[in-house]
């Protein structure tokens, strides 16, 4: 008996340090890139249809993301270049796009994949390594009307663990200079 | 593996701040106003170092630009307990903005005082929003900042290499306060090839005996090299007098 006090006090430590822990690792599990609804977008873009209907390469909109660190989006002139000579009638997310460009307003896209400012990503140099787009992205092209879901977790274990299998350097100024 | 270095020959510094100006620009770093100044708290990566020398009328200013000097063996890594400063293999002192806790150590432990603290947020003029550089992060308040060699320049040439499936060129890079410097006082380039721009200045100037270090004899090996200033009259002086 002289022991369960000792034994009681242990447990209650064990259970207050617990706490935290648990709330660290909720909050990273809920807080998770992947686990966030999809963000809405000014313009339902599909996806699908561009890609796998038409079957566009990503790079033919992204046009930079072989060459640059941004894969940037494509100005909306690229868009009408297809689509004046395709009925917007009974359309409305086309009627958006006509409308915005006829009135020369930018479309403001949502980001979805978000990398905080203090870390440069640069996809040129991981495409020109023979990495696809879908490593990263999933698989764009089946994603329809909703929108763009992330599907990699793109936080920095992320990153390390990839560039650790894949042997390219992991110390700090890579990323974050 | 290149080992980036400076050479800053001071018989060509003019004393213009053109370096001081680019680097500002360059590398996102705040305004200072003068109440920033007379607090002592003023940050600029390179700064110009004034002196006198002589007694009027015959006074003559020198100038001194001071960067990082990026030392081999630099006394501000060791003493940062998260390791927010380290050394790149590319010989470049590297401070991790987003690891640093803003302790000062590594400040204290400076001795060319090249290292500079965020007390407050960064803030611009309006005007000067846009004008930010995208490459180089925006310190926030809390975090110890200093001149890195613009590794933002350097692995974005690195980078431009590997997609283009070849080496570095020789002299590809340059820092912001090299390319503004108007009468090219600053030279920026890899120490270990022989072929560059730095190592054929100091080969010439080590025949000429013009090359120092600053605070050299603490053993810490900068890697930023001085030339010496040619003084023809002060050369003259000693003959005249007899």
């Amino acid at each position: 008996m002289r022991y369960v006090r000792v034994l009681l006090f242990v447990l209650v430590v064990l259970v207050i340090m617990a706490v935290p822990l648990a709330l660290v690792l909720a909050r990273s599990y809920f807080l998770a890139p992947t686990a966030q609804p999809v963000k809405a977008q000014p313009i339902q873009f599909p996806h699908q249809v561009h890609v796998q209907a038409i079957g566009l390469d990503c790079t033919f909109c992204h046009r930079n993301a072989t060459t640059s660190a941004q894969a940037t989006l494509p100005p909306i002139e690229l868009c009408m270049q297809c689509h004046k000579v395709i009925p917007t009638q009974g359309r409305p997310e086309l009627e958006k796009l006509v409308a915005a460009f006829e009135q020369n307003q930018p479309i403001l896209w949502n980001k979805v994949h978000q990398i905080p400012d203090h870390t440069h990503f640069v996809h040129s140099v991981h495409l020109s390594f023979g990495f696809q787009c879908s490593t990263c992205h999933g698989d764009v092209g089946a994603m329809g009307k909703p929108g763009v879901q992330q599907v990699r977790d793109l936080r920095m274990g992320d990153c390390i663990t990839c560039h650790q299998q894949n042997g390219a350097r992991t110390d700090c100024s890579v990323c974050h200079y | 593996m290149p080992r980036w270095g400076m050479v800053i020959d001071l018989d060509r510094c003019i004393g213009c701040g053109a370096c001081v100006v680019a680097c500002q620009a360059e590398n996102n770093v705040p305004i200072n106003t003068e109440d920033v100044y007379h607090q002592r708290r003023a940050i600029a990566w390179i700064r110009l170092e004034r002196y006198w020398e002589g007694e009027f009328p015959n006074i003559k200013a020198r100038y001194i630009p001071v960067p990082c000097m990026q030392c081999t063996n630099a006394p501000c890594e060791p003493v940062c307990p998260v390791y927010a400063t380290y050394h790149t293999n590319e010989g470049i002192n590297m401070q991790v903005y987003n690891r640093c806790i803003g302790t000062r150590y590594c400040a204290v432990n400076c001795h060319w005082h090249v290292r500079f603290f965020n007390f407050w947020e960064p803030k611009w003029p309006d005007s000067l929003k846009n004008q930010l550089n995208p490459d180089v992060t925006v310190r926030s308040r809390g975090v110890m900042e200093k001149c890195n060699f613009c590794v933002h320049r350097i692995v974005k040439a690195e980078q431009k290499a590997k997609v283009e499936k070849r080496e570095l060129r020789t002299d590809e890079v340059t820092t912001a306060c090299a390319q503004a410097c108007p009468t090219n006082a600053i030279v920026f380039g890899d120490l270990d090839d022989p072929n560059s721009a730095v190592s054929k200045l100091l080969a010439q100037a080590e025949h000429e005996g013009r090359v120092y270090r600053l605070l050299e004899d603490l053993g810490t090996d900068p890697k930023v090299y001085y030339l010496k200033k040619v003084d023809i009259e002060a050369a003259a002086e000693p003959a005249a007098a007899h």
